[in-house]
């Protein structure tokens, strides 16, 4: 394998955890983790609270992994972003579909609508981090370890690449799960 | 004019998701845009799709909205003047 593991973070609508470390984070309400999570983080970033549950999940698995990296936020044309899930931004279609179901409340909405692609998750994390490699995001039938290694594997072919952030980043219908690694070239 | 200028503050905050911003922190003629609130082209857009929703203000031209978005209270007496519910 041309890459090595250096950080791993996981992040579910319950808990939040960095290299198999449980993360801290304050009680919140039902359906309120992830916003609790951003707020223990102690992350300025008022976009956040802009983003569906797709990006904000992306965004807080990178935030865990990256918190501690340094320097941050200098521009970087070296790290790639390559993410995978199986329901693409579909809770986000559906919403954006409910502002346009009815022809008395008509009222598409701008906000809902950015959000309805999938990897708009790997660009608020180029934006936020200043990431100007490759970035991609697959959807698959199944979650399947060992076509994600290969599809990480294939973003090291490139002489540029020596950082990827590859994760599996999920969410439907109030269950998300993301499961990031940072990975580097051998 | 004020109660609608208080109305208008809340409904921003809900609909941008303005989530650490309360209504009083927003000055009746601080800049919406660029410094202020720092708001950007997609709640420009999503500001338009409020006026009609609420106000029942349809703006042809996105245009307009350079003028009318420029502060709260300058909105606020567009929807005043302008409103059909």
């Amino acid at each position: 394998m041309p890459y090595a593991v250096k950080k791993y973070s996981h992040v579910t609508d319950k808990q939040a955890s960095v290299n198999g470390k449980p993360f801290p984070v304050a009680a919140a309400e039902s359906g309120q983790f992830l916003t609790a999570l951003y707020r223990s983080l102690k992350v300025d970033y008022p976009k956040f609270f802009k983003m569906d549950a797709l990006s904000k999940l992306g965004f807080l698995a990178s935030e865990l992994i990256l918190m501690d990296e340094q320097p941050r936020f200098t521009p970087r044309e070296d790290v790639a972003i390559i993410c995978f899930n199986r329901s693409s931004s579909l809770d986000t279609d559906v919403a954006y579909q409910a502002t346009i179901q009815h022809e008395e409340s008509y009222y598409p909405s701008p906000s809902a609508f950015v959000y309805t692609l999938p990897n708009i998750v790997t660009g608020e994390i180029a934006i936020r981090n200043k990431f100007f490699g490759e970035t991609s995001f697959y959807v698959c039938r199944e979650r399947d370890a060992q076509q994600m290694s290969q599809t990480v594997e294939q973003a090291f072919c490139d002489k540029h690449t020596r950082m990827a952030l590859a994760a599996w980043v999920e969410c439907f219908e109030g269950t998300c799960e993301a499961f990031m690694e940072l990975v580097e070239r051998r | 004019m004020e109660e609608l200028i208080l109305q208008l503050k809340q409904e921003i905050i809900n609909v941008l998701n303005l989530e650490d911003v309360a209504p009083g922190d927003i000055a009746d003629d601080a800049p919406l845009f660029g410094e202020g609130l720092g708001l950007d082209s997609i709640d420009a857009l999503e500001l338009i799709v409020l006026m009609e929703k609420l106000y029942g203000i349809k703006l042809k031209d996105p245009a307009q909205g350079r003028e009318i978005f420029k502060s709260i209270r300058v909105m606020a007496t567009y929807i005043h003047a302008n409103r059909t519910k």
